[in-house]
């Protein structure tokens, strides 16, 4: 069976802030090498930070390090990712979606990640598999 | 990112230049409360060299927005990038923040 190795590329990366640089230039090389749209770039930098620093700073007890797989997967004009972490279960598409139409007095300080993914993305699901989190996050273009 | 900071005529200037993300906003929210102290009663951010921001860059700015709204100041944001625009867009910012084109504009802004 031909495994099409160019549509799939895994990036595992620590739990430390500081890995979000190699995201960022993971990123870049597979917009050169799967040539997706310029335009796309920064968002999807942005809903990989937003997933990523959440797992990073909220699934895992302090001081431990741990791996957290990021998938693209690339199928004609979509683009899937699947970020995979063994921290504690959490379901960040339940979570409240805050309120943007509330004046700056109002409108509390943080909550924006998630929201922002489920704007940027098409598509935003969650699974519990076994002991790993499952995000996987959808988006299509012309 | 890098920041610069100048007085001018009726507030602060502040231009930020690059990305602001998870790893580097506490060092444009340390530029930025540092001018906040001066206690002016308006500040300008030129936002044309600011590439990138994320839900933590946009803490900083909501944070800054309430406390001069809470003291009768004034935050105004000018000449933002399309992406970025998109980003304050799509989190309902756009609404919040007073964004102007130019400085020009800024400074006649009310």
């Amino acid at each position: 069976m031909e495994t099409s190795e160019k549509m799939h590329k895994k990036l595992v990366i620590k739990n430390k802030i500081s890995e979000m640089e190699r995201v960022i230039a993971f990123l870049e090389q597979m917009e050169k090498k799967w040539n997706l749209p310029a335009a796309l770039i920064p968002s999807i930098n942005l809903v990989l930070e937003e997933a990523l620093t959440n797992v990073i700073f909220y699934a895992y007890e302090e001081d431990t390090e741990n791996e957290i797989e990021v998938d693209f997967e690339l199928k004609d004009k979509q683009l899937i990712l699947v970020i995979t972490d063994s921290g504690k279960p959490f379901d960040p598409t339940k979570k409240s979606e805050p309120d943007i139409n509330l004046s700056a007095e109002d409108r509390p300080i943080g909550g924006l990640g998630i929201f922002l993914i489920k704007q940027v993305m098409d598509e935003v699901s969650y699974q519990r598999n076994g002991k790993f989190n499952q995000l996987t996050m959808l988006k299509n273009w012309q | 990112m890098k920041t610069t900071t100048k007085k001018i005529d009726d507030g602060i200037q502040i231009s930020v230049e690059g990305r602001i993300d998870t790893t580097n906003y506490n060092e444009f929210e340390k530029a930025v409360y540092k001018v906040l102290k001066e206690n002016t009663q308006q500040i300008y951010l030129d936002c044309s060299g600011l590439s990138y921001i994320s839900s933590s860059g946009l803490r900083v700015f909501l944070t800054v927005q309430k406390k001069m709204t809470a003291t009768g100041g004034k935050f105004k944001l000018f000449t933002m990038q399309p992406a970025i625009k998109e980003i304050f867009d799509i989190s309902g910012f756009s609404s919040i923040f007073s964004i102007y084109p130019d400085l020009e504009t800024a400074k006649k802004g009310k």
